[in-house]
């Protein structure tokens, strides 16, 4: 019966009824008063400050700081990844240097990094694009690598036969073969970027970023304002999350559907 | 390149190491192929056909025994002996074009010149029209074929092919052997193919080398004096396979 | 490929006419030995630039002050002590989060309905990282054990779910068609067929679950926690007593490393059959 029911809503409307329930609860909570936390505040104030936050610019101050952050830092770590794995998986003699450091290393969960970064930079900056360079650089480095690795000896068999020196191998035939998984590293860099820059501005709060407007509504117990810093969290990393996959199936366009490489 | 092509083979000795303990792959194992010559090999799995192959085209080295291509020693791979594996292995980052294309790329060939030779045998095995698809969009038969003009754009002496069609269905297998002899007749490039069908070996080759396997030896090398096309359902045809797949019985009852 | 390809030894481009054979016992040691390298002449820096103090003790304290300063948390209990604390509020915001998760996966899996209605309000708040959500969680619950626990639960669940959904719905076509013309049940397809095959893809997710969950426990130690390791950590950065810290950096480390290779080896265990697949 109740599956019935489930079933009569229509398709495209059925993912919005869950948020639209939780809209309603939280209405009702307030409306009835069904807490008297001082904390809950009503959608409508969410509104109203976020809106307050965008025209007045903090909001859009904050945004700019973070992604300034987030992207340099993306773009030392995944660098850096993308060398450090590159060479890893060109090279045995690296791998069986490094490698088992590096494997160790980056066992260690990312967060405990914060500590020591912070002693070692201080709070401000460069502190803070420190460890977001470190968060994208081990999954760069770990995708890249086994990306390399990954290559198929039949295609370098062909390359072998077509005569290619080392250089044209690398370039036309290692590189391009291994473009999946270095873009799945990127991908996973970007993730854990954003999610290292929250981090780090929660941890560090010196500067503005979003992680401060989060600190700032947790200090003076402003609601709204966390829930709106929450939202904009979750749409930024959607944002890049979309951008990041519309780049993806732009270069790997050659991929189409199958499995089979060959 | 000047139409050589003419491939001796002398006393070919090849074995591998597994575990320590040699296995010998071929023994003395003697074969001319003359240019413009098209010499099919049969064989049942496990008798070092492909190996002889990828000995010929270089991929593999040691060996003991004479091996020449015109006269000159086979110490690797050359542009002048074309390879076309049994998967087409094509650049799936390419295109169809790109990918005829990348072979010309240590050909000395001016980049003016690549794209009328990358054309005219996209055309040669019948793919116009093709140039901008994507691997992952042809099917087996098309990609085979795109791999075949991949190996001739070079304008080899020898055109080497390993089981080029096992992976296709009776269908296009056949019609891909019959554009492979046309090719073959209109290019004067000397073939040497491997195959484990017996009725592809006898329609496409001047002669059939059948291989026995442990060590690989050649057992028999039958004279084929049909011309061409060939009728598959003949008499002289039928008598001929019968005659083949007696040796290979034989070897199968061995076994 | 070829038969021939496949069964013929020594096709491989790196042979040259030989198949490797199994490399000899010294060769092991021998590979144990460069690894050792680079975390040697690290150590050995280390130990230098503490000696001759080329960078101020506050930044870079002596190898032995950080090895003395882990005895002796191990010796005063302390470390165990934090690391138990750690390590039950992991464990049970894992186990709470996997479950939620779990569920999750599988009616998600099981139900195309199920899926319309939740999937995207779990994509929307799985865009969030825990980080994100700890200072919502904080005003509402307050730097209690729920805190923890919640975002543990969170951190775990979602990798458990997603990876969960995708190892139902990814279980090939062609085996659920097998045992229909069989005449499973129902309930006999779901033991028989869905779940084995989704093991794997559930294990892995269990995995990261795992992973995450320790990542999001230390975080919120870091920032909201008055005992574990993470308090612990921070507690000698407050005091600017790094030894403390890389001690602290050190058994996080390790913990999570030993609850990654162990969940590994499990895995390797249950998926042998699935080696051909891939």
């Amino acid at each position: 019966m109740l599956a019935r029911a489930f079933q009569a809503v229509p398709r495209p409307v059925r993912g919005w009824v869950l948020p639209v329930l939780l809209l309603l609860l939280w209405w009702a909570a307030l409306r009835w008063q069904w807490t008297t936390s001082p904390l809950l505040v009503s959608p409508l104030q969410v509104w109203d400050k976020a809106l307050s936050l965008l025209s007045g610019g903090e909001a859009w101050a904050a945004l700019g700081a973070s992604l300034r952050r987030d992207l340099i830092g993306l773009f030392i770590g995944a660098s850096a990844g993308l060398l450090f794995g590159a060479t890893l998986g060109l090279s045995r003699w690296s791998e069986r240097l490094f490698g088992p450091s590096f494997h160790t290393l980056k066992q260690i969960s990312l967060f405990a990094w914060l500590p020591l970064i912070s002693l070692w930079f201080g709070l401000g900056d460069p502190a803070k694009i420190a460890f977001i360079a470190l968060a994208s650089f081990f999954p760069v480095v770990l995708n890249t690598f086994e990306g390399i690795r990954a290559t198929p000896p039949e295609l370098v068999e062909v390359a072998r036969v077509l005569r290619f020196s080392r250089a044209q191998l690398l370039t036309r035939v290692v590189l391009p073969a291994a473009a999946p998984a270095i873009f799945t590293g990127l991908h996973l860099g970007l993730i854990y970027a954003w999610l290292a820059t929250l981090g780090a501005e929660y941890l560090m709060v010196a500067g503005p970023g979003i992680g401060g407007l989060l600190v700032d509504g947790r200090d003076h117990f402003w609601m709204d304002q966390v829930l709106f810093g929450v939202i904009l969290v979750g749409a930024v990393g959607m944002a890049l999350n979309t951008l990041a996959a519309i780049i993806e199936r732009r270069a790997l366009a050659w991929r189409g559907r199958s499995a089979g490489l060959f | 390149m000047s139409r050589g092509g003419h491939i001796r083979i002398e006393h070919l000795n090849k074995q591998f190491v597994v575990d320590g303990a040699p296995l010998p792959v071929l023994r003395e194992l003697s074969l001319e192929v003359a240019p413009g010559e098209f010499v099919a090999i049969v064989g049942a799995s496990g008798c070092g056909k492909s190996t002889l192959l990828r000995l010929v085209a270089g991929l593999e080295r040691e060996h003991d025994g004479t091996l020449q291509h015109d006269g000159a020693p086979i110490t690797g791979t050359s542009l002048a002996r074309g390879l076309v594996f049994q998967e087409h292995r094509l650049f799936p980052w390419l295109t169809v074009e790109a990918n005829v294309r990348s072979a010309l790329l240590n050909s000395g060939v001016p980049r003016s010149e690549q794209a009328k030779l990358v054309q005219r045998h996209i055309d040669l095995v019948g793919l116009q029209g093709f140039e901008k698809a994507w691997p992952h969009q042809l099917s087996g038969g098309m990609a085979q074929r795109v791999a075949i003009a991949r190996a001739l754009v070079n304008r080899p002496q020898v055109l080497l092919l390993d089981e080029p069609f096992g992976a296709l269905d009776a269908m296009t297998r056949a019609r891909l052997q019959q554009e492979l002899q046309h090719i073959w007749r209109s290019e004067g490039i000397t073939m040497i193919l491997v195959t484990h069908d017996v009725d592809e070996a006898l329609f496409l080759g001047d002669r059939v080398v059948v291989m026995e396997p442990r060590p690989g030896r050649i057992r028999r090398v039958l004279h084929v004096d049909l011309h061409h096309p060939r009728d598959r359902v003949s008499a002289v045809f039928t008598d001929l396979k019968q005659e083949v797949l007696a040796e290979l019985g034989e070897l199968a009852e061995a076994a | 490929m070829s038969a021939i390809a496949s069964t013929a030894p020594g096709d491989a481009p790196a042979a040259q006419g030989t198949v490797a054979a199994a490399p000899p016992r010294w060769h092991a040691l021998a590979r144990g030995g460069v690894a050792l390298i680079v975390p040697a002449l690290v150590g050995l820096l280390w130990w230098l630039s503490a000696e001759h103090e080329w960078i101020a003790p506050q930044v870079l304290p002596h190898p032995l002050e950080v090895w003395r300063a882990l005895q002796e948390a191990v010796v005063s209990g302390a470390l165990w002590d934090n690391l138990l604390i750690s390590a039950w509020r992991a464990l049970g915001g894992f186990v709470l989060g996997a479950g939620i998760g779990l569920l999750l996966g599988v009616s998600m899996g099981l139900s195309p309905t199920a899926k319309d209605y939740l999937h995207p309000t779990f994509k929307a708040f799985a865009q969030v990282p825990v980080i994100g959500w700890l200072p919502l969680l904080m005003l509402l619950v307050g730097i209690d054990e729920a805190l923890k626990i919640i975002l543990v639960a969170k951190a775990a669940a979602v990798p458990v779910a997603l990876n969960t959904l995708k190892g139902i719905e990814g279980v090939p076509t062609r085996w659920v068609e097998v045992a229909r013309i069989f005449g499973y049940s129902r309930a006999q397809l779901l033991r028989h067929v869905v779940f084995p095959a989704a093991l794997g893809p559930i294990w892995t997710g269990v995995r990261y679950g795992l992973t995450h969950a320790w990542l999001a426990l230390v975080v919120v130690e870091l920032l909201a926690s008055s005992e574990g390791l993470g308090f612990m950590i921070v507690y000698g950065r407050q005091l600017f007593q790094l030894d403390v810290v890389l001690a602290g950096v050190v058994v996080v480390g390790i913990v999570g490393y030993a609850l990654d290779r162990g969940l590994a080896a499990i895995e390797a265990r249950l998926g042998r059959w699935r080696r051909e697949a891939f």
